[in-house]
């Protein structure tokens, strides 16, 4: 089996070579570029598995990068490494077909889940190649793509999960952390995290911002809801939404 | 056109005298037309009533008259059918006539009795028996008593035939006529006949039944006042008035007063003057019955004649009644000073009924014309006494009202005047307020600008030392010598990134997302959040939340996060416990919703109270500063405004205010 190959995208070379370090491996073909067109020249000579992309920087931009790679190959996993201000851009790579984002600054362990993650996507994906397709996503709720969904509750309250596709790379869960009632969430920032037998730490961006009012707490001791009926019982809290409207602006609705 | 300038003048009177003015012109104008209607009324309904009066009374008048007619016809019929008469007839016995003739005579006062045969000479005169042989038959009422018949008539007696009868006869008969101015003037100056009433009777044989001789006798009418008198006590029962007898009667022979009552200048009879020419001309030569007022000698009569005619129907005199006028003149005049009186009297009765009506209706309109100079001259205590419920009231009641909200705005005028002052000083405390204040948020902005560049700066070293320190923990973390340098690395790496988000959040740009929130549930929540922590374990927390705020809009995370800073600062205040009082009201002017956080610690010291909302101001060991920093800028984006008052040793006091429409 061919090693996976990362293309690591940051305008600044400490940051390259820091990243680059934190995730080589045996496992890794690991190559960087400074700039957008860089990047765009690199993955024309060979193909990369994974391009973690910085969002914020000169010339060609994170999303430009995204699009254009995305364009030619819609295979590719992306990651975007994002500055605190630009979270909701973040949000809407996501929307428009990143694996997933990490803010900056991070640890080795964060980055390193992310991308093994990422990897084992791509090995669930291969396989399903032969094997039926996976179930698609539920109608009338809303998406956070490969992460969350958020479902509009009659009482103004939203309810809050985990989608499918996130949870089958992930494998056997061995812990899992929700928040606590009363506590603020923030859209595309941490809500919750889920613990794999690798111990990689998975974070789960919330779909919006509000205060939880509510938990799942039979999924405290049940972890297999989560898999077993992710769209229904497998619910992780419920937020009184601040400001659902405009938050659901950076959401997909399925049809 | 003429009447113009007597009508403005009159425009230009006073009230008071246009009222009169006018009321006198209408009352004016009805007296007179009454008055004058009146008194000719008045003056022929009198006039009428003598005239019925007067016409009665020649009625009267004529009985008396005739009656004395009657009389001596009755005479002459009874002695001429008395035996002796004819007896001494037959035999010629004179001496028997004479005495009994001239007894007769004396008797019933006649002037003449005279006896004549069958052919009418003059047998015997009763006074001048020596006087006979005369023929009287040609005499009209001889001549029908000698056909049998028994009559009576008025007669002009010639003078000669007077002096047959006796010198007094003629001597009364004879009259001076005495010029009248109104009299229809005679040729000659005197009159000799006579007048007389006269009966004339057959003597009857009784055998045969042959006329032997006619018995006549009369009276002389002239000077003889008999008849005119009783007219005048019979008619008038002798009534005076003012001296002077009411009622006259006068017999005329012709034209010429030959027995009469009515008194001349020198209050004797006015026997001798003659009738009027209008009279003259209706009575005498018209034959008709005159009533009218008439000038009679000397005073005014309502009078009325009527012609005396003879047997023959000739029209020899006039018989006259009259009443003296005067009476009637005074009545009318009485009736007419009455009325005139009464008319005077209720005028100035209606002037004195006018003076009080226009008295109140001026008097107001006065008081009004005063108030509204006193008005004008600055006196709006000035009250318009209202004394009636009427127009003028009415307007007098809304001339008071005008003036006290005349004095209202003038009083609040003047309030103004004295609170502009104040009020300058106010609007200047609170320019300088708000020029603090932008003075404060331009600084904010500006250090949100920067620290948004730094952070974005420091993230990416911080970024690299992160990546890096944990690399080397991994590798060689099992050192000890290494392991506790690189864990403290990694730590603080931790809290630079912590400051850096803190950093990041200040200088957040993106607006607040804002829907309608109830206050009062946001502080409980917060609350219930913090009252977990430790360092509010000593701490008693005191709520008084107004249940009837209005819900506003806002950002409810980041006013979350602002009384969760504030009520965290005020717990780290109080380190050895103490009280949180958390107080949710309306302001005074009902435009903000306040939020007051009183917390009995440390305080704040004066130096630190400019520098406290700026970022990374701090006063604790840990902590980035940027709390109050974050808070003033969340706060600020709400329009609302965060205040502060302290007292080291006693505690500090922040008071949020939102607005309650904000934008």
């Amino acid at each position: 089996m061919n090693k996976r190959k990362i293309l690591v995208v940051d305008d600044e070379i400490t940051v390259c070579k820091s990243i680059c370090r934190a995730i080589s491996s045996e496992e890794y073909e690991v190559d960087t570029a400074l700039s957008g067109e860089e990047a765009l020249k690199k993955d024309e000579q060979g193909k990369f598995d994974l391009v973690i992309t910085d969002l914020m920087m000169p010339g060609i931009s994170g999303l430009d990068l995204l699009s254009s790679l995305k364009e030619k190959r819609p295979e590719v996993m992306v990651i975007m490494v994002t500055g605190y201000p630009t979270i909701k851009t973040a949000v809407q790579s996501v929307r428009s077909g990143a694996f997933d984002y990490i803010p900056k600054p991070f640890t080795p362990a964060e980055l390193r889940s992310l991308v093994s993650r990422a990897f084992k996507k791509i090995e669930v994906e291969e396989k399903a190649e032969k094997e039926p397709t996976p179930p698609k996503m539920p109608s009338g709720l809303y998406y956070m793509i490969g992460h969350t969904w958020l479902r509009k509750e009659p009482s103004g309250l939203a309810s809050i999960g985990i989608v499918s596709d996130f949870l089958k790379p992930v494998g056997i869960i061995t812990a899992l952390k929700l928040p606590e009632k009363n506590e603020s969430v923030t859209q595309g920032e941490e809500c919750a995290k889920i613990t794999d037998a690798e111990n990689f730490n998975h974070r789960i961006w919330s779909p919006a911002t509000g205060m939880v009012v509510e938990v799942n707490e039979r999924l405290k001791e049940d972890f297999s809801l989560l898999r077993k009926d992710p769209y229904g019982q497998g619910w992780l809290f419920r937020i009184e939404p601040t400001n659902l409207e405009e938050d659901l602006k950076g959401l997909v609705v399925s049809k | 056109m003429f009447l113009r300038k007597p009508f403005e003048k009159f425009l230009s009177l006073p009230l008071r005298a246009k009222f009169i003015l006018s009321f006198l012109i209408v009352i004016s104008f009805g007296g007179i037309i009454s008055l004058v209607f009146g008194t000719r009324l008045e003056h022929r309904t009198i006039f009428n009533l003598a005239q019925a009066k007067v016409r009665h009374d020649l009625a009267s008048a004529w009985m008396v008259y005739n009656e004395k007619l009657n009389d001596i016809r009755d005479i002459v019929r009874l002695n001429s059918a008395r035996e002796s008469i004819q007896r001494a007839i037959k035999i010629n016995d004179k001496e028997t006539l004479v005495k009994y003739l001239g007894r007769v005579a004396k008797d019933f006062d006649l002037d003449i009795l005279t006896l004549t045969d069958a052919q009418g000479r003059v047998i015997i005169r009763a006074r001048q028996p020596d006087i006979s042989g005369d023929d009287q038959s040609q005499d009209p009422l001889v001549s029908r008593a000698l056909k049998g018949d028994t009559v009576t008539g008025t007669q002009i007696i010639p003078r000669e035939e007077l002096i047959k009868e006796g010198e007094d006869l003629a001597e009364r008969a004879y009259l001076r006529i005495i010029p009248t101015p109104k009299a229809e003037p005679r040729a000659e100056d005197h009159e000799e006949k006579g007048m007389m009433l006269k009966a004339a009777a057959p003597l009857a044989d009784d055998e045969e039944g042959k006329i032997i001789g006619v018995l006549y006798g009369g009276i002389l009418l002239n000077q003889n006042y008999e008849i005119v008198d009783r007219v005048r006590e019979i008619v008038y029962k002798g009534e005076k008035y003012k001296g002077a007898e009411i009622g006259t009667a006068t017999i005329f022979q012709n034209d010429l007063r030959i027995s009469t009552n009515v008194k001349n200048v020198n209050g004797e009879r006015a026997i001798g003057t003659l009738v009027s020419k209008e009279v003259h001309q209706a009575v005498l030569e018209e034959g008709k019955q005159w009533i009218a007022p008439a000038f009679v000698v000397n005073d005014w009569y309502i009078t009325a004649y009527e012609p005396i005619k003879s047997i023959d129907d000739e029209i020899i005199g006039i018989l006259y009644v009259g009443m003296l006028e005067k009476p009637y003149i005074d009545l009318r005049n009485n009736v007419m000073l009455n009325f005139t009186g009464m008319a005077v009297l209720c005028v100035i009765l209606l002037l004195v009924i006018l003076f009080f009506i226009t008295s109140s209706i001026i008097h107001p309109l006065q008081n009004m014309v005063l108030a509204t100079n006193k008005i004008a001259q600055g006196d709006l205590n000035h009250k318009v006494e209202i004394n009636f419920r009427d127009e003028i009231g009415q307007l007098s009641q809304s001339f008071n009202q005008m003036t006290e909200n005349l004095k209202m705005a003038n009083e609040n005028l003047i309030q103004w005047g004295k609170t502009l002052e104040k009020r300058v000083e106010e609007r200047t405390k609170e320019l300088r307020d708000t020029q603090d204040q932008l003075i404060q948020s331009e600084k904010m902005a500006s250090l949100g600008k920067m620290a948004a560049g730094v952070a974005h700066e420091i993230n990416n070293p911080l970024t690299s030392i992160l990546i890096n320190t944990h690399l080397m923990l991994e590798k060689i973390g099992k050192n000890p010598a290494f392991q506790e340098s690189l864990a403290l690395i990694a730590d603080e790496t931790q809290r630079c990134t912590n400051i850096v988000k803190g950093l990041l959040e200040y200088s957040r740009q993106n607006p607040p997302q804002k829907a309608y929130s109830n206050v009062n549930q946001i502080i409980n929540r917060t609350l219930a959040l913090l009252e977990n922590q430790a360092s509010f374990q000593n701490i008693r927390i005191v709520k008084n939340l107004d249940g009837h705020l209005p819900q506003i809009k806002l950002d409810k995370d980041k006013v979350k996060q602002v009384f969760w800073n504030l009520m965290i600062n005020a717990s780290e205040a109080m380190p050895n416990g103490g009280s949180l009082t958390i107080i949710s009201q309306l302001s005074t002017d009902e435009k903000f919703i306040e939020i007051v956080f009183i917390d009995t610690g440390v305080g704040i010291p004066k130096e630190a109270m400019n520098k406290l909302f700026d970022p990374f101001y701090t006063t604790k060991t840990s902590g980035t500063g940027l709390g109050l920093a974050v808070s003033y800028g969340i706060i600020n984006q709400h329009q609302g405004k965060i205040e502060v008052k302290s007292e080291v040793g006693q505690g500090s006091v922040f008071v949020v205010s939102l607005p309650i429409n904000a934008q």
